[in-house]
């Protein structure tokens, strides 16, 4: 070999090394998540049960759920802080339905239109009038919360049909001593099918887009105003199928759940890498961060240390990640 | 006594790689006077002010003050030392009063806390000395454009500016706002301070100045005394007597049918353009200063601006209300900023490329995404590394080309540019002239507008000029004479030659 040669080294195959640090990098909440589980499995032997893994996705799949339309609503460069409200209107209209003798699939159909046309007014409202989704979902955090109390007058509704708990917590067998609830499945087949619509239709390249650069998407034709109402929409059915989830597990309409859920759902969507500017991220750093933040709770109650702790740590390591996510956009250059 | 407040010496800036903005500048500003500064598009006149005002520092040559050299960081420590600049979108805080805006960074008062009767008590002299009739207490956001105007020269004067320089203040005014702001100026230099007026009207010039100087090409041409010099001199001194540098090709007459026929479209910022054609094969340039209207009238054309008017594509009638109609028309726009209008800078190149043509379908096909933009992008020599490579990565030139091609994919037979060239090497536009050739010769039909009469000479059938947001002469650069053209984007309607 000639001296010029060793002294460059092929540009369109980079060093196998180099590539796994890319990766590691591109993908780091699959690193921490990873290094996370390793710590927790050796501070306790039960973590790395089965039971306790079914649990981890049972216990996650109300916000999961959530924090895949918020995915959607953040790469379009807006947020969504209706959501917890959300939940909770439709786990109550869920629950008085049947308590007023609808079929429960009947319940819960009308239930997901009602969230999704939650999201699509909101949606609408923001894009049509050009005003911030901030301030348009915080209206509706407010009065979607007042209108889950006047329901009942803020009485809980009891008394549901059984079946309808069976939605959340059939066991379905995948692996021999191995089942999962359905709701921490359903949480994982949406996840699956939102990768998939982001991916593969061109749906999802318009959320990308949109979010990217809105006038660019604007004048290439894009409708943008649609696609804000749209990702508003999703997250709208997304918010009521948690709130379904969340009365079936709990066998009970509690007008006062899921308070704080919009926050914890945003939080999940960040530390996922998903950028609050838009256009950047996914549903598979979504997915991870959402199991992060479960492990989190996890390891604290194993441990024996109270919900003081985790707040205070969760907050702590949402900063950390959000630092490192700006550190890598510094390193690629991308301010 | 006549003394110079400013001198500029040989002052260059050179922008790496290989752009050179100004060239052995100099200039010298006395006391008491409106002193002009002219220049076509490009001439280095922003860079000369942001030097002077401290935003830019020069490559070579040196600034004094008074006369006594002076070496400036910041437009901070500029402004300290009484040089003042009001830029043409007035950088006041609307949602402040007058007062607060006045002293911003610079308020009366000790610890921290602001002495608000000293602050009131020397606004309204401030205010005074503009001869301004507002109360310092009424928000900017309330006021008209020529009163925040005058606020930003009272703004100069509580600063204790020796010399104020104006850059482009007509822009937004009309004639009766633009008198007051006339007799304020004149009030001003009686007073003994400096003016530097930049502006590249001629009349105004007449009216508010003193001496004026010509900067061509980032070079000063001369200082001329303004009641001493003709038009005539003066604009043979902003456009100069060398030839074109880019070569024109000889093009084979249009014969294709018309395929845009602008009957009247009147728009926002008084945009009023009437009997424009466009053929198919033809390359139609628009010239014309900043403001002229070429892309109010170009974003009109394609749906992201509202207007009224009569248009007929391919005979029909045609009144696109939003960039997809436009768009499903077989019209493409290529933006002026590619940055903010034109990419999804970090998205790779290849759903850029094929944005506007992926709503044929439901899925989206990465590889046939791909294989569309992969040939066009090759015809078009595109430099790139990998179809997934952020678009933000490649150069200015390729970057348009990604542009283009979304256009070119899309199918599209009408195709309206908005200064392509901007931010590119002579070499990147030769290329991106060329491609339009052959995009013309194939039988697209295009629309350029551009600053650079030079490159549409080169590159056109036919040159429109814009004034003022009218189309106010048509030429054919095989005949008509550059200048001529170049007077008219100058002087406007009067002076159409036909």
């Amino acid at each position: 070999m000639s001296n010029t040669e060793t002294a460059l080294p092929p540009a369109d195959t980079p060093a196998f090394g180099k590539r796994l640090v890319d990766l590691a990098i591109e993908y780091n909440f699959i690193v921490i998540f990873l290094a996370v589980v390793v710590i927790a499995t050796s501070l306790s032997s039960n973590f790395l049960t089965f039971t306790n893994i079914a649990n981890l996705f049972q216990q996650a799949a109300v916000v999961g759920v959530v924090a895949i339309g918020m995915t959607f609503v953040i790469l379009t460069g807006n947020i969504d802080l209706s959501v917890g409200s959300v939940v909770a209107l439709c786990g109550m209209l869920v629950a008085v339905l049947m308590s007023h003798g609808f079929d429960p699939f009947v319940a819960v159909a009308i239930t997901a239109l009602v969230g999704t046309a939650c999201g699509a007014g909101m949606g609408a409202i923001s894009a049509l009038a050009q005003v911030p989704s901030f301030i348009v979902t915080l209206a509706g955090l407010v009065s979607f919360r007042g209108i889950t109390y006047l329901m009942t007058d803020g009485v809980p509704v009891s008394g549901l049909p059984q079946g309808f708990a069976s939605i959340s917590s059939t066991m379905i067998p995948l692996l021999p001593g191995f089942s999962l609830s359905s709701m921490g499945l359903i949480f994982v087949v949406l996840c699956i099918i939102a990768g998939l619509v982001l991916r593969f239709t061109v749906f999802g390249e318009y959320v990308f887009a949109t979010g990217g650069n809105p006038e660019a998407a604007r004048l290439s034709g894009l409708p943008t105003r649609f696609m804000i109402t749209a990702v508003f929409a999703v997250s709208g059915f997304m918010a009521a199928l948690g709130g379904i989830l969340l009365t079936s597990r709990l066998r009970i309409g509690q007008p006062t759940a899921a308070q704080g859920l919009e926050l914890d759902a945003i939080a999940a969507v960040v530390l996922g890498g998903t950028s609050l500017f838009g256009g950047r991220g996914g549903v598979l750093g979504t997915f991870f961060a959402v199991m992060l933040l479960q492990v989190l709770r996890n390891i604290f109650n194993l441990l024996g240390l109270g919900s003081f702790y985790q707040m205070t740590v969760t907050g702590i390591i949402i900063v950390a990640a959000i630092l490192l996510n700006r550190f890598i956009d510094h390193r690629k250059g991308r301010g | 006594m006549t003394t110079d407040v400013l001198t500029v010496q040989q002052v260059s800036k050179k922008f790496p790689p290989n752009i050179i903005a100004l060239e052995s500048a100099s200039l010298n500003v006395r006391a008491g006077e409106v002193h002009c500064l002219l220049g076509a598009n490009g001439a280095g006149k922003s860079t000369l002010l942001k030097i002077i005002a401290g935003a830019f520092r020069p490559t070579d040559g040196s600034l004094l003050l008074d006369g006594k050299p002076v070496d400036l960081h910041s437009p901070s420590q500029a402004a300290r030392l009484g040089i003042s600049m009001i830029y043409q979108e007035l950088d006041l805080v609307p949602q402040l009063t007058v007062e607060q805006n006045l002293f911003l960074g610079h308020a009366p008062g000790r610890f921290g806390l602001i002495n608000h009767r000293e602050r009131r008590e020397r606004a309204a002299a401030a205010l005074k000395r503009v001869g301004a009739h507002f109360k310092p207490e009424a928000r900017v956001e309330t006021l008209s454009v020529a009163n925040q105007q005058l606020t930003a020269i009272a703004r100069s004067l509580t600063m204790d500016a020796k010399i104020i320089i104006m850059d482009e203040p007509s822009a937004s005014l009309n004639e009766t706002e633009l008198e007051s702001v006339f007799k304020v100026i004149r009030e001003l230099v009686r007073q003994g301070v400096a003016i530097l007026y930049v502006s590249h009207r001629l009349g105004e010039l007449r009216e508010i100045g003193d001496r004026v100087t010509v900067l061509r090409g980032g070079r000063t041409i001369e200082t001329f005394d303004v009641k001493s010099t003709g038009d005539g001199a003066l604009v043979e001194a902003i456009i100069g007597k060398q030839r074109s540098l880019i070569e024109r090709k000889t093009r084979e007459p249009v014969t294709g049918d018309v395929v845009l026929r602008v009957n009247r479209l009147r728009g926002p910022e008084g945009l009023d353009i009437s009997g424009l054609d466009v053929r198919w094969g033809e390359v139609v340039g628009l010239t014309g200063l900043n403001g002229s209207g070429r892309t109010s009238f170009l974003k009109s054309l394609f749906g992201a601006n509202r207007f009224d008017g009569d248009i007929k594509l391919e005979g029909k009638s045609f009144h696109p209300r939003h960039p997809a109609h436009a768009i499903r028309s077989g019209i493409g726009l290529v933006p002026e900023n590619r940055k903010t209008e034109g990419l999804v800078l970090h998205a790779p190149i290849y759903k850029n490329a094929t944005l506007p043509s992926m709503r044929e379908s439901w899925l989206t096909r990465h590889s046939l995404q791909k294989q569309k933009t992969a040939p066009v992008l090759k015809s078009l020599s595109t430099k790139y590394g990998r179809p997934e490579q952020a678009v933000v990565q490649l150069s200015g030139g390729n970057q348009q080309k990604v542009v283009l091609a979304k256009w070119i994919i899309n199918g599209a037979r009408v195709l309206l540019l908005d200064e392509p060239s901007r931010g590119l090497d002579i070499g990147a536009k030769a290329d991106l002239y060329n491609l339009v050739d052959r995009l013309a010769r194939e039988g697209a039909a295009v629309i350029v507008a551009s600053s650079e009469l030079d490159e549409l000479y080169a590159a056109c059938d036919t040159i429109w000029v814009f004034h003022e947001g009218r189309n106010i002469g048509k030429y054919d650069p095989s005949v008509a004479d550059r200048d001529a053209i170049l007077r008219a984007t100058i002087l406007g309607e009067n002076h159409v030659q036909h």
